[in-house]
């Protein structure tokens, strides 16, 4: 299988103020960032918003590259929706659309980039607690963001490997040659991560859950 | 109490179309006490369900399945927690990016306090000489890496069982000496199914399973020599036309 990991939004280790921030801070900035994107009627205001976010991200030490490779992955789909919006509402709308989308990769990319997986996972645990009156439980919720974030990059890596096979037969334009054994793939993966999950007892109910895991930086 | 022992153990499943079940391994009993247990056998004969068995990813359709004392199906999870199961492929096993969140997550259930989680994950991780790629995602590590931090990753609980599925199928051999150093260093009680015959020989006590029937249970190089002759056998016995290409 080839590698992905690259989609992956890696911890970067550091010291800086954002990396001592309170998870819930910054579970709130996501949040916010999300909520502020059906709000904003302004593509100035987008911009500004993008902007401070562009400048908080560089602030973590992570490196204006890695900002610049979070950008260039969504970079294909944010050309094809703000072309459309320009087409049907014309371009200031299409600006602010764009904008708000790009203000929220990177309000989740300083997320991910100044909180170690484990730091996230427990968070995840905390927020999902009240949900546990209705039968849910916290700690399969973190399995389950932990399972997506690693099942992108193996479905990326398992796309280009078939596409190749493709190549190989002469068969890339054809779709089912494509889609099929991708399709088949996942399907066994996942089916070998669930005995996986089974065999190292992840995911079975238990009691307890991480101790003050939003109030840690 | 510290064996794993079979009582008239069976292994149907339904399959489609068919109104009899298909019988994976036909009834047998078992108790293993050895500290190193080989399982050596063709590809389809029933090690991995054998071995699927022993921390109930498998259940029998027929008999018991103990392990240290636990039943595997009444007692799954206090099982699960005392067996730690290695499959061939490590990628299919690492849930988390980097090998340092992998073994945290392996102690989540354990340790709840995030700092002494990441210290006994720092621990581990050197025990096993991988923390210098404790930080470096699953996809850039070689296969032996991958199969080292998978053990790392199970080996973090401390289970007093450690199953292995073909562990070095997908290895060369530098990273296939390395799995059967490591491997031979571990206090656990060790069940291994391997088409490695060096690594067979290692074993204490090998069983050889053949079209769902263990037809053989004892020692190592005894064991080498029954499968060598099962597998020459069919080539013994196929017309030369077979063979040739």
């Amino acid at each position: 299988m080839r590698g992905h990991g690259f989609l992956i939004a890696n911890y970067v280790r550091g010291n800086s103020i954002i990396h001592r921030t309170p998870l819930l801070l910054k579970f709130l900035v996501v949040a916010a960032c999300g909520a502020a994107s059906f709000l904003i009627v302004d593509w100035a205001v987008s911009l500004a918003i993008f902007t401070t976010m562009c400048g908080l991200f560089i602030m973590t030490g992570a490196g204006p590259r890695r900002l610049l490779r979070a950008i260039w992955l969504v970079t294909p789909i944010l050309l094809v929706i703000g072309l459309f919006q320009w087409w049907q509402l014309g371009a200031p709308t299409a600006a602010r659309i764009v904008l708000n989308i790009l203000v929220c990769v990177v309000a989740a990319s300083v997320l991910t980039a100044t909180t170690p997986v484990q730091d996230l996972l427990d968070g995840v645990v905390v927020l999902a607690k009240p949900f546990r009156r209705f039968g849910a439980d916290p700690e399969r919720f973190a399995l389950t963001i932990a399972v997506m974030l690693r099942s992108i990059p193996f479905i990326a890596g398992a796309f280009s490997d078939v596409r190749d096979s493709a190549r190989a037969r002469g068969l890339e334009r054809n779709p089912r040659a494509l889609v099929l054994p991708v399709f088949i793939t996942t399907v066994a993966y996942a089916r070998q991560t669930g005995d996986a999950l089974a065999a190292r007892g992840l995911g079975e109910p238990e009691d307890g859950e991480p101790e003050d895991a939003l109030m840690h930086g | 109490m510290n064996s794993i022992s079979f009582t008239g153990v069976s292994v149907r499943v339904a399959v489609d179309g068919s109104p009899t079940p298909k019988t994976l391994l036909h009834e047998f009993s078992l108790e293993l006490t050895e500290r190193r247990i080989g399982v050596i056998g063709a590809n389809g004969s029933g090690k991995s369900t054998l071995l699927r068995l022993v921390n109930g990813l498998v259940e029998p359709s027929a008999g018991r399945v103990m392990v240290h004392g636990g039943n595997t199906v009444e007692d799954v999870r206090r099982v699960r927690g005392k067996v730690g199961f290695v499959f061939t492929d490590p990628l299919s096993q690492l849930v988390m990016p980097t090998g340092r969140e992998d073994v945290e997550l392996s102690l989540r259930r354990s340790i709840k306090n995030s700092t002494a989680r990441a210290a006994r994950a720092e621990m581990v991780l050197e025990r096993f000489g991988l923390l210098h790629l404790a930080d470096q995602s699953i996809y850039e590590l070689s296969g032996g890496e991958r199969q080292l931090l998978a053990l790392a990753a199970v080996l973090a609980v401390d289970p007093a069982v450690l199953v292995l599925d073909e562990p070095s199928t997908l290895l060369d051999l530098r990273n296939r000496e390395l799995l059967r150093e490591t491997v031979a260093g571990l206090d656990q009680q060790v069940m291994m199914s391997t088409h490695d015959l060096d690594l067979a020989l290692d074993m204490d006590r090998v069983l050889v399973v053949e079209s769902g029937r263990i037809v053989f249970d004892g020692g190592a190089a005894e064991g080498v020599a029954v499968y060598r002759a099962l597998c020459a056998a069919p080539l013994q016995d196929a017309p030369s036309g077979d063979v040739s290409r």
